[in-house]
C-alpha cells in the first residue's frame, strides 16, 4: 500500500487523540497534530510518537474550540494536507464543516474505515444504521472524522517530534463562550460491559425498572436502554442509550426487555455474541435478531424469572 | 428577527427494503419530513417567546416530492407563515455540500437573520448541511444546540450539550444553527393550525432563480449496502407461566459458560 506522505489531525478531547494517532500511523508516512492547551498536552501528543506537534497555545475561556478554524486552516493551506483527521465528537463536526469550505474539501463524519488504494474512500453508517455507505472523496484535501472506537488507540512511544508554535488568526466573527459547566461524569461506560440488559418501552413503570435492575445485579449484567426511555421518560441516562445515536455495543450478552427491535437500536448490539428477548407481542421484529426469545409479559416475567434465577 | 428553518423530505425508515444482494430498497418508502427537523421548527417558534418575530419561513431543497400538498400542509401547520422550496427532478439524492450551496443561494436571497437546522437527516446523516452553509455564508454557525436560552435582534444565546461539558454560547446575528433531537418535544399540530396551513404562501424556485454557480461535489457515493447480519438460533418459547419462564433461565445460565 503506497502510504500518504502526511496527515493532519486534531482532537478536542485529549483521550481520543490515541486512535487517531494509530489511525495516522497506518496511513502515512508523517503525523502532524495541533494541540490546544497546555503542555501537558503538547506532551502527551509527543509522548504518541508523531512528527509535529503545531502548538494553538492554551485556549481562553471565552473563546470557542471552533474558531480555531480559520488558524488551522491557514497552516493547512501551507503544507501538504491529503488528509485531516477529527475525532466524530460535535466540535469534531463543526470544525471538519467550517475546514471543508475553507480548503474546498470533502468531509465524511463517523467513520469507521478508511480505503487508500485509489484515492480516499471512507465508510460510514446511514439510514439509520440499516447501511453502510462507502464514499470517495474527490477533493484534495479529505477530512474525516472517526467513530469512536473505530480505531485501536496508539501506545506511547519514543519522542521524535518537534513543535511548531502556531499564532491565533481570529475569524471574521467570534462566538464568544460566556460558561462552561462539566457535565456530570458518566457513572458507567456500557462499552466495557460484558453482559448487558436493553431496557425498552415496554417496561412499563419505573417499579419495574427496579426489579429489572435485580436481575441485572443477579447476572452481572449492566443496564442499557432505548431511545425512549432516556430521551421521552428520563428514567435512565443518555450514556446508557444503545443505538445508531447512542452508544454501540459488542458485549457477550445482550438482554432485551420490552424492546421492539427496531434497526436504529438493533445495530448498536448486532455484534452482541448472544441476544435474548422477552416482547409480549410475538410479532415483535425483535423475535428475529434473537438466540432465545421468550413471549410474555414483563410484569409476569421479571418476578419469576429472579425466582428462577435464585434456583 | 427573521428566521429560516430548513427541513429534509426523508424516505419513511419503516418502509426500506433490504434486497438479497443487501442494497436498499426505496421505491416503497413514502416521504416524511426529517424528524430532526421538526425539534429546527419548533425552535424557531419558541423564539416568538423571546424576541420580535417578523417571520418564519421553511426552506427545503429536493426532488418533486416537495410538491406533494400533504407534506406541505404537514409543515406549514406546524408555525412557519410561509414556505420556500427549491424543486428540481435531479435533486432526489443530493449530497450535502450540493445542498448547503443551493439552501445558502435561497436564503441569501430571501434574507435572514438566523437560520435553523436539524442536526442530522435521518436517511444520510451527513450532519453538515447546517454547518456547510454558515460556512459559506460566512457567519457564526454551531451544531449540538440543546437549549434556547436568550435572544435579541442582534445576539441569540444557547446552551450546547457535549460529551464532557455543557456550553453557554453568545451567538452574534446573522447566524446559523443546528439544534439537537433533544432540545424540544415538537408539539402536534391543532385541527385549527391544519386547516389554517392551506392558505398559508408557499413559493417554488428553481435553480435558474438562484446564484448558486456550479454544484460541487467533493464527496461522490460509491455503494450503499447493508451489513451482513449474524446467524441467531431464534429459539422462541411461547408464553410466561413458570415452566416456560424456568426453560428461559437456563438458556440464560447456560450462555454464562
Ligand atoms: C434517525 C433515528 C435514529 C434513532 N436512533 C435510535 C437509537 O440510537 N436508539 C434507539 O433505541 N432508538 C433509536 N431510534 C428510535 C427507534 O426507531 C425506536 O423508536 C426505538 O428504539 C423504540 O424503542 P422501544 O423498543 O423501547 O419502544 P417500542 O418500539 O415502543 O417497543 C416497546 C416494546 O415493548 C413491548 N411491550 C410493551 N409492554 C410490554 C409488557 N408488559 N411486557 C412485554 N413486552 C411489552 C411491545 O410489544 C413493544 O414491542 C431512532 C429513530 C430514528 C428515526
Amino acid at each position: 500500500m503506497q502510504k500518504l506522505s502526511n496527515i493532519w489531525l486534531f482532537s478536542d478531547l485529549a483521550n481520543r487523540l490515541p486512535e487517531l494517532v494509530n489511525a495516522a500511523n497506518t496511513l502515512a508516512e508523517k503525523v502532524s497534530v495541533f494541540v490546544l492547551g497546555d503542555q501537558q498536552q503538547v506532551d502527551q501528543a509527543l509522548a504518541l510518537g508523531v512528527n509535529q506537534v503545531h502548538y494553538l497555545g492554551e485556549q481562553p475561556t471565552t473563546r470557542i474550540t471552533e474558531d480555531y478554524a480559520e488558524t488551522i486552516a491557514h497552516t493547512l493551506q501551507q503544507n501538504e494536507a491529503p488528509l485531516v483527521l477529527l475525532p466524530a465528537t460535535k466540535r469534531g463536526k463543526t470544525l471538519a464543516a467550517k475546514l471543508a469550505i475553507k480548503l474546498n474539501a470533502g468531509v465524511v463524519n463517523d467513520v469507521n474505515h478508511i480505503d487508500i488504494e485509489q484515492g480516499i474512500k471512507a465508510a460510514h453508517m446511514t439510514y439509520g444504521g440499516m447501511a453502510i455507505s462507502e464514499e470517495q472523496i474527490n477533493s484534495n484535501t479529505a477530512i474525516l472524522t472517526l467513530s469512536n472506537g473505530a480505531f485501536p488507540a496508539a501506545q506511547p512511544t519514543a519522542v521524535i517530534g518537534e513543535v511548531v508554535n502556531v499564532d491565533y488568526i481570529a475569524p471574521a466573527v467570534a462566538i464568544t463562550c460566556i460558561e462552561r459547566r462539566a457535565k456530570q461524569a458518566s457513572s458507567v461506560d456500557l462499552n466495557k460491559a460484558k453482559r448487558v440488559i436493553g431496557i425498552g418501552s415496554g417496561i412499563g413503570s419505573k417499579e419495574n425498572l427496579v426489579v429489572a435492575a435485580e436481575v441485572a445485579s443477579m447476572i452481572n449484567a449492566e443496564l442499557g436502554c432505548s431511545r425512549p426511555i432516556a430521551e421521552t421518560e428520563k428514567w435512565m441516562d443518555r450514556e446508557r442509550y444503545i443505538g445508531v445515536s447512542g452508544v454501540m455495543l459488542k458485549p457477550e450478552i445482550y438482554f432485551a426487555l420490552g424492546i421492539s427491535g427496531q434497526i436504529q437500536h438493533m445495530v448498536g448490539v448486532n455484534s452482541a455474541q448472544t441476544i435474548f428477548a422477552v416482547n409480549r407481542d410475538k410479532n415483535a421484529p425483535i423475535f428475529q435478531q434473537v438466540d432465545y426469545g421468550l413471549i410474555g409479559d414483563i410484569n409476569k416475567v421479571l418476578p419469576a424469572l429472579i425466582n428462577a434465577l435464585k434456583a | 428577527m427573521k428566521i429560516i428553518t430548513c427541513y429534509k423530505l426523508v424516505p419513511e425508515e419503516q418502509d426500506i427494503n433490504i434486497a438479497k444482494d443487501l442494497t436498499l430498497d426505496l421505491s416503497k418508502a413514502a416521504k416524511k419530513i426529517n424528524t430532526f427537523d421538526l425539534n429546527a421548527i419548533e425552535s424557531a417558534i419558541e423564539f416568538k417567546k423571546l424576541t420580535d418575530v417578523e417571520q418564519i419561513t421553511a426552506l427545503s431543497v429536493g426532488d418533486k416530492s416537495l410538491e406533494n400538498v400533504k407534506l406541505r400542509k404537514d409543515i406549514l401547520s406546524r408555525g412557519p407563515d410561509d414556505l420556500l422550496t427549491v424543486v428540481d427532478e435531479s435533486f432526489n439524492q443530493l449530497q450535502p455540500h450540493a445542498s448547503a450551496q443551493i439552501l445558502s443561494a435561497a436564503a441569501k436571497q430571501a434574507g435572514f437573520d438566523l437560520i435553523i437546522c436539524g442536526d442530522g437527516s435521518s436517511d444520510l446523516y451527513a450532519q453538515q448541511v447546517g454547518l456547510l452553509m454558515g460556512s459559506m455564508l460566512n457567519v457564526p454557525t454551531i451544531n449540538a444546540v440543546s437549549k434556547i436560552i436568550a435572544a435579541t435582534q442582534q445576539t441569540i444565546t444557547v446552551e450546547r450539550a457535549l460529551d464532557e461539558v455543557v456550553e453557554v454560547l453568545e451567538i452574534p446575528l446573522p447566524a446559523v444553527i443546528s439544534v439537537s433531537a433533544d432540545i424540544n418535544d415538537p408539539a402536534i399540530p391543532s385541527m385549527k393550525a391544519i386547516l389554517g396551513a392551506a392558505k398559508k404562501p408557499a413559493k417554488q424556485l428553481s435553480l435558474t432563480d438562484l446564484e448558486v454557480g456550479e454544484l460541487a461535489t467533493p464527496v461522490t457515493p460509491i455503494s450503499v449496502m447493508a451489513p451482513k447480519q449474524m446467524d441467531r438460533k431464534q429459539i422462541i418459547i411461547d408464553g410466561d407461566d413458570e415452566e416456560q419462564i424456568t426453560i428461559f433461565a437456563d438458556y440464560l445460565r447456560k450462555s454464562f459458560n
